[in-house]
């Protein structure tokens, strides 16, 4: 009935668009239609598996699969969307600008297909797992932390995994200067192979006491491991130069995990799970991931994905999607998400909107703080969030994320206060009124020492719910007096202006849930390190200074006593809602998640109670959802 | 002139596109005196309210009651069950309640809801029903159990006070609510957008604007086009080949690419309405300019341009009152393609986000774009860009209308 309905539309809107050109033919040789959304009906656009008899093993594959274009058989392939958008260009995680998501992505909760870190981060229980390392262990005053690895490690040609292939790995980092190499350094004096089997991380000490200690137990989640047979083959073939083994592309690589790549271009990325992994051992996981293949079809955007998990050519799709609930209230599609009701996902993050201290208007706080008063961030997260993020009212403001675990650092009752009512435009025009900053010249726009308050709100364009957040944020500027316009340059101006500090205001995403939670978010909103450097992609991106944040933050790494942090962090808190500097638009999860049961099933899902997370079967501990996909029928 | 006029709108097609079009203008100039909202208010809370009337669920609650013979809460489960529902529990009692087929009667509604709840188990794991079957299948649950509810609802308020609940009133199955007793409601004919505006209101507030981006593009580009294609057409020489060469080189760079290059250029904050009409105005005229040439060169060796040529007639004076006229009614066909085409670019710069900004105005080509960056296409929102659609088809197709029947008047080799 409704797919008629559908197609009735499409053919009227074709009929009406070609009859109004037809008429005007006669003259005007231009004019083009305006492209049609309603007509589209996107073809399969992936051959499902043919029932060609399996591929063999992985020896001879790469000619093979170029000669079919890669199509592997559909019930031993997981499909993923909206994690590559354009054909990789390399495997190094040495790289300082690898686009390769599905191969190597380095954070709190590490990517773990192909290459592995020393431990998994599980954001359910805010526990880390052992992957190459078994267990770890900090020495009485925390400035030694060794690691035990797991002896059934081993590498992809065979070898074991030893203690001497993590010094290494960390040395390459610090010689070639790599990006990893220049953030631990700072934290990690060395890593020292004690014996084969056992791994010693110094911590850089200053004053008898280590510098950041959760810094250097987020290199254990952090970091892949690579082998130093492999390195030092990579570094002979460019002659040791820094710039052209970080640029290696490293295709021949030699990595531990459960899957190699088996082809690559500019249509699909496709990982074939390597039979002889060693995680089959009754120690690890005891037995391989399910799926045979991992691929990801590079669409063109997201309706792209979005139609091709409707469709059930992909299974894991990590995309924003506008009312994703009516894939099954209405349409009845074999799709599910982590949770059945609003907000959908796991929220993890805060997209945060980040004002330029430096510049004049912004610098005062009055300013911020009306623009954050008058904000409908209700409406935002109904909206331009499609509902997928708990509100502020649901879960106040604060420093920490969304998680319990984060909230439990946080005094709320002593930041009630501080709260402010949602688009409360009354208060925003009284606070600006109070403080002085008034129209002068009735143009309707407020002045500050003689210049107009007018301000670009900017985020890369395409990112739709940002944009829609930045369309709102605008309107709020609107009601009280400052003249806010939306700017959405291509992603990469984009990067340019928010990493140089060149934007007036600025959106971007808080770190996610890992073993430095919500010390990595406190970073995120107020470190002046990070203002200092020269191409600051880490945080406090409008250039906030203020000593006494900064004290708290040295003091955080070092303190243990619960109650001593929870004061901390409370008091970061207060000074992050009076001054405001930043402040977090919505919720949202770390990663999209949602599924298409049609041929695997057996997701992680909330009510599952395998405490796995929803980080697409991938990142840190969420990858243990490979090993617990099952067929569909 | 007044019998021009008059065998203008004799033409049937001209009629035909004319009456849309002043419709359309109608339309335009009357719904905002009856509908004072802002066009731009994000007045639902969420994406793509369906179209409908919304009435406040607290007033009708607590309006007056009119008691029908009708008990709502019977007929309920027979709305419920439609074909799909019942196949859908048939599926689960054989496959995972081990019903045999032969138990399953699927024209007695009734006896499926007992079998159903009889054997249906929301704990239930087996091979092949997957999470998003068996959630499914709780919500059909779910949903059977309310149908069945025949109790009275009760409202209640909360002390508070004591915390206590206090009962207000009781609903049965047999009262009703007559809208018109109540007052808190709001009708959205076409429904909301993705930011919760209502998209007729937004529609014919974007109309206007793209009307109005239309008429100034269409009118500066015709002014450029006639003033430069008079000049090379009638002085000729070396104005003309400069002219040329200016017209050419635009006519071969396409337009459109020039129109995004220089709204790039110039940034979302100064892009206002005017601006875009204008940027529009001035990448448009080279085909204007080329016609208006050729037309000018055919009339300039005519007698009457002759004899004012040696009557010592000023130049600006031989061209406005000896070519001019003869080319009038070409020049007004002209225009409206130019506007036409001035409003179709518009919605073109929008759907790419090169548009004026979202916050300040609503245009029919932003109201595309957000409907699909908000991919209404993909989750069945059709209100959200349809009506767009048809009233962009409309505008066009109207201004064609009127032009091909002017065309038939005034052209010679097309009047029958």
């Amino acid at each position: 009935m409704k797919n008629m309905f559908r197609k009735a539309l499409a053919l009227l809107c074709v009929g009406s668009m070609s009859a109004a050109l037809l008429a005007g033919c006669g003259e005007s040789a231009e004019a083009p239609a305006p492209a049609e959304p309603a007509v589209e009906e996107p073809a399969a656009e992936e051959p499902a598996a043919e029932p060609e008899v399996e591929e063999p093993a992985a020896e001879e594959p790469a000619e093979e699969a170029a000669a079919d274009e890669g199509s592997t058989p559909r019930e031993e392939t997981l499909y993923f969307a909206g994690q590559q958008w354009g054909s990789i260009n390399d495997w190094n995680p040495m790289s300082p600008n690898s686009n390769n998501a599905m191969g190597q992505t380095q954070k709190d909760t590490a990517r773990t297909l192909v290459w592995e870190t020393l431990f998994m981060y599980n954001s359910m229980d805010g526990k880390l797992y052992g992957l190459l390392g078994k267990e770890y262990s900090w020495d009485a005053g925390q400035t030694k932390l060794t690691v035990k690895m797991n002896p059934d490690a081993h590498w992809s040609d065979g070898t074991p995994v030893t203690a001497e292939d993590v010094a290494y790995t960390y040395d390459t980092h610090v010689k070639y200067e790599s990006s990893t190499g220049a953030d631990y350094s700072t934290y990690i004096d060395s890593i020292k192979a004690v014996d084969d089997a056992t791994v010693e991380i110094a911590a850089k000490l200053e004053g008898g006491k280590a510098v950041n200690p959760l810094k250097v137990v987020a290199y254990l989640t952090n970091i892949y491991v690579m082998p130093k047979a492999y390195l030092e083959t990579v570094e002979e073939r460019n002659g040791g130069d820094a710039d052209k083994v970080k640029q290696d592309t490293m295709e021949d690589l030699v990595a531990s995990g459960p899957y190699m790549p088996y082809l690559d271009n500019d249509q699909k990325v496709i990982l074939i799970r390597d039979d002889n992994y060693w995680g089959q051992a009754a120690s690890m996981w005891g037995k391989l991931p399910v799926p045979k293949y991992i691929a990801h079809t590079i669409y063109k955007d997201n309706a792209a994905g979005q139609v091709a998990l409707q469709q059930g050519e992909v299974d894991v799709c990590q995309q924003f999607i506008t009312d994703i609930q009516k894939m099954w209230l209405e349409e009845d599609l074999p799709i599910s998400t982590w949770y059945d009701e609003a907000p959908y996902g796991m929220t993890a993050v805060m997209p945060s909107m980040f004002f330029n201290c430096e510049k004049p208007g912004l610098d005062q706080k009055e300013v911020r703080k009306a623009i954050a008063m008058a904000t409908d961030f209700e409406q935002i997260i109904a909206s331009a969030m499609s509902g997928q993020s708990q509100t502020f009212d649901d879960l106040p403001r604060c420093i920490a994320g969304p998680s319990e675990a984060d909230r439990a650092y946080i005094d709320f009752d002593a930041l009630k206060d501080l709260q402010w009512k949602n688009a409360d435009i009354e208060g925003a025009n009284k606070l600006l009124d109070d403080a002085g900053i008034v129209d002068t010249d009735n143009d309707g726009i407020r002045e500050y020492n003689g210049t107009k308050l007018s301000f670009k709100a900017e985020c890369p364009t395409g990112w739709t719910d940002w944009n829609a957040s930045m369309e709102i944020v605008a309107a709020a500027g609107k009601e009280i007096g400052i003249d806010i316009s939306t700017y959405f340059p291509e992603a990469n101006s984009f990067y340019d202006d928010m990493t140089t500090c060149n934007f007036d205001i600025c959106m971007w995403s808080c770190p996610g849930a890992g073993p430095m939670s919500p010390y990595s978010k406190a970073m995120f909103y107020f470190s002046e390190e990070y203002a200092k450097l020269a191409s600051n992609w880490s945080g406090n991106f409008g250039h906030y200074m203020n000593d006494d944040a900064e004290k708290i933050l040295e003091q955080i790494p070092l303190e243990t006593d619960e109650n001593k942090l929870k004061e901390y962090y409370t008091e970061l808190s207060k000074i992050w809602l009076d001054e405001v500097p930043s402040c977090a638009l919505m919720y949202r999860p770390e990663q999209f998640f949602a599924v298409n049961e049609t041929v695997w099933t057996n997701f992680p899902a909330a009510d599952a109670g395998n405490n796995i997370p929803p980080l697409m079967c991938t990142d840190g501990y969420g990858i243990a959802a490979l090993y617990e996909l099952e067929l569909a029928e | 002139m007044k019998n021009t006029i008059k065998q203008v709108f004799h033409s049937g097609k001209f009629l035909v596109g004319f009456f849309i079009f002043i419709l359309i203008l109608i339309i335009c100039f009357v719904y905002p005196l009856v509908v004072t909202h802002d066009p731009l208010e994000m007045v639902g809370s969420g994406n793509f309210y369906k179209p409908g009337t919304y009435v406040s669920q607290q007033e009708a609650v607590l309006d007056p009651f009119y008691t029908l013979n009708i008990d709502a809460s019977e007929g309920k489960l027979s709305l419920l069950l439609g074909e799909e529902e019942i196949e859908k529990m048939k599926e689960y009692l054989v496959k995972y309640a081990e019903v045999a087929e032969s138990e399953i009667d699927t024209s007695d509604p009734e006896a499926m809801v007992e079998l159903w709840q009889e054997r249906y188990d929301p704990e239930l794991k087996a091979k092949g029903l997957t999470s998003a079957k068996r959630k499914s299948y709780r919500r059909l649950d779910g949903e059977i159990k309310d149908a069945q509810k025949s109790a009275d609802l009760i409202i209640a308020e909360k002390d508070s006070e004591t915390g206590e609940l206090e009962e207000v009133k009781k609903i049965k199955g047999t009262s009703f609510v007559n809208t018109k007793d109540i007052l808190n409601k709001r009708t959205f004919l076409l429904g909301t957008d993705n930011f919760g505006r209502d998209v007729l209101t937004e529609l014919v507030a974007a109309t206007v604007v793209s009307l109005r981006i239309g008429l100034v593009a269409g009118i500066i580009a015709t002014v450029i086009g006639l003033l430069l294609g008079l000049l090379a057409g009638y002085v000729g020489g070396l104005v003309d080949n400069i002219i040329l060469f200016l017209t050419n080189l635009f006519t071969v760079i396409p337009s459109f690419i020039i129109l995004i290059l220089i709204s790039y250029s110039v940034g979302t904050s100064a892009r206002g309405v005017m601006m875009v009409a204008v940027i529009i105005g001035l990448t448009s005229w080279p085909w204007t300019t080329r016609a208006v040439r050729s037309q000018v060169i055919s009339l300039r060796n005519r007698d009457h341009v002759n004899l004012s040529k040696l009557s010592g007639h000023s130049l600006a004076r031989i061209i406005f009152t000896d070519i001019l006229p003869y080319i009038a009614s070409y020049v007004v066909m002209a225009m409206i393609l130019q506007i036409s085409s001035g409003i179709l670019a518009e919605a073109q710069l929008s759907m790419i986000g090169l548009g004026p900004a979202t916050t300040r105005t609503a245009t029919l080509g932003l109201m595309m774009n957000w409907a699909m960056q908000y991919a209404a296409h993909l989750n069945g929102s059709w209100w959200a860009y349809f009506p767009v659609v048809i009233v962009i088809a409309l505008i066009s197709f109207s201004l064609n209308l009127m032009n091909t029947g002017l065309d038939q008047v005034f052209n010679p080799q097309l009047r029958d």
